[in-house]
């Protein structure tokens, strides 16, 4: 693994507005602090995603995706985290029948109230990453951001 | 019931006079069948308004499109000619309400296989031109060459997604051209390269389909023979925002394909289309299969065998997949 000391790495978070965001929120504003490796996205709903978002995430060389949506039965649309679970089934399950590590997307369920357990998990998936190593699959391409850090644009 | 010429031709028989009266009697618009191509040991779909023309329809070993890829495009109301594999794809087009049940009539054509001609054509080592005459009798394939006679067993040029067929004999039809077929069973022997892949190490899979994309140019041939594929704007043809790059490069032809792989999960029915007609010859079968299996395995779903079940990422149960979430 080519990982030097400086390695850090770069997750992106896809949650939802209603429960996930809030409690990341949550998180903010109770001075709980979280690993400053992960970079979110607020989408509509968990259903919302499709399985593009989370492998254009990998092909731009973000070493893991964080889904997160509201528990069973609370979501906003009623029905829009099963839905998000069944397409994530399947987008983890093939990934990983194609040599992708799986421990690289994970879904959750945090609640608006759930800022510890929002916590606990980006830690835990860092932590997890830091042993998967660098995101190379896709050439390890560096992401938008860090091109747009060095040209100072 | 075991394969015979005669028995296929009096189901060529029938399937013409069938064609015909449903034209003359205007109970359909058009046909949509095979006819003799103009290669050796191939066919072309024919799809027609013309009377005259049903006496071009074939049925041999060698009717290989999936002719319910026209179904979305063609107006009116549509007489198909359907093997088992291209009845669960129109059932599954049903299913997703881009055809009416009742727009079509189906002609089901009990399937005993089909014969992969590029296996032939390694086999015996010589272009499909020069070979005067592949037949086949029972469980026995015999090809001519010249003089020269050789035979092969059915997995030996047989496609792989016929030898792991589950429903060789359509299971929606209106007119069931013979009697029904069962499947020839040899699944073990048509996993090839799955179970290759299966055996290697996650990181050398990568490799391996690394390697196979550097040679594809994203001619979006296996989209566009793709009866699931009918979105009329693929994500790939999208600029705002541009999901790939328009030129072929690895990263972006292997991205393209992982996401048109899992659009489709739940609806691919492993026709094995795609990979018949990928022209740099990518094994895009394992993939499918693949999908195929998860889907199975995840949720027992199975694509294109009812018209009544809901389409698998439109439905949901409350408790399954619970270990996914952390």
């Amino acid at each position: 693994m080519t990982q030097d000391s400086e390695w850090e790495p770069r997750l992106l978070g896809l949650l939802c507005k209603w429960c996930s965001y809030a409690g990341a929120d949550l998180a903010g504003t109770g001075r709980k602090k979280y690993p400053a490796n992960i970079r979110i996205i607020k989408v509509p709903c968990s259903g919302r995603i499709d399985p593009l978002l989370i492998v254009k995430a990998l092909r731009l060389g973000f070493d893991g995706v964080l889904v997160s949506g509201c528990h069973p039965g609370d979501c906003h649309y009623q029905t829009g985290n099963y839905r998000a679970r069944r397409r994530l089934a399947i987008t983890r399950k093939f990934l990983e029948g194609m040599g992708v590590d799986p421990r690289r997307l994970r879904a959750t369920w945090v609640s608006a109230s759930e800022s510890g357990k929002f916590v606990e998990v980006v830690s835990d998936l860092v932590k997890d990453l830091k042993e998967i190593g660098p995101n190379e699959l896709f050439g390890g391409k560096k992401q938008p951001d860090a091109e747009k850090a060095k040209t100072g644009s | 019931m075991s394969y015979s010429a005669a028995k296929n031709s009096q189901m060529q028989k029938k399937l013409r006079q069938e064609a015909k009266a449903l034209l003359e009697q205007g109970k359909v618009d058009c046909i949509i069948g095979y006819e003799p191509g103009s290669l050796k040991h191939a066919t072309t779909p024919l799809i027609t308004k013309d009377k005259a023309a049903t006496e071009r329809l074939v049925i041999n070993p060698f009717i290989v499109n999936n002719l319910s890829n026209f179904l979305p495009y063609t107006k009116g109301r549509i007489g198909i000619v359907a093997k088992g594999c291209d009845s669960r794809s129109i059932v599954s087009l049903i299913q997703d309400n881009k055809v009416k049940r009742e727009d079509l009539f189906i002609l089901g054509v009990p399937c005993s296989g089909l014969i992969d001609v590029s296996k032939v054509e390694a086999l015996v080592g010589k272009y499909r031109d020069e070979i005067d005459d592949i037949s086949r009798q029972g469980d026995i394939i015999t090809v001519k060459v010249g003089a020269a006679k050789k035979e092969f067993s059915l997995s030996q040029v047989m496609f792989d997604n016929c030898l792991a067929c589950e429903l060789p004999t359509p299971a929606e039809y209106d007119v069931l051209l013979g009697e029904p077929t069962s499947p020839i069973g040899a699944a073990a022997e048509s996993a090839g390269k799955l179970d290759e892949l299966k055996a290697m190490t996650a990181a050398q899979r990568w490799a391996f389909w690394q390697n196979e994309f550097r040679r594809c140019t994203r001619c979006y041939a296996c989209r566009n023979v793709c009866p699931a594929c009918y979105c009329k704007r693929c994500f790939v043809d999208e600029t705002e925002p541009q999901w790939l790059a328009p030129m072929p490069q690895e990263p972006d032809n292997l991205m393209f394909q992982i996401i048109r792989n899992l659009h489709v999960s739940g609806r691919c029915t492993d026709c094995g289309e795609c990979e018949r007609t990928c022209p740099v010859n990518i094994p895009l079968r394992a993939l499918t299969r693949d999908m195929y299996d998860i889907v199975d395995e995840l949720f027992e779903f199975k694509s294109g065998m009812d018209t009544k079940t809901q389409p698998l990422l439109t439905a949901y149960e409350v408790d399954e997949a619970e270990d996914l979430v952390k």
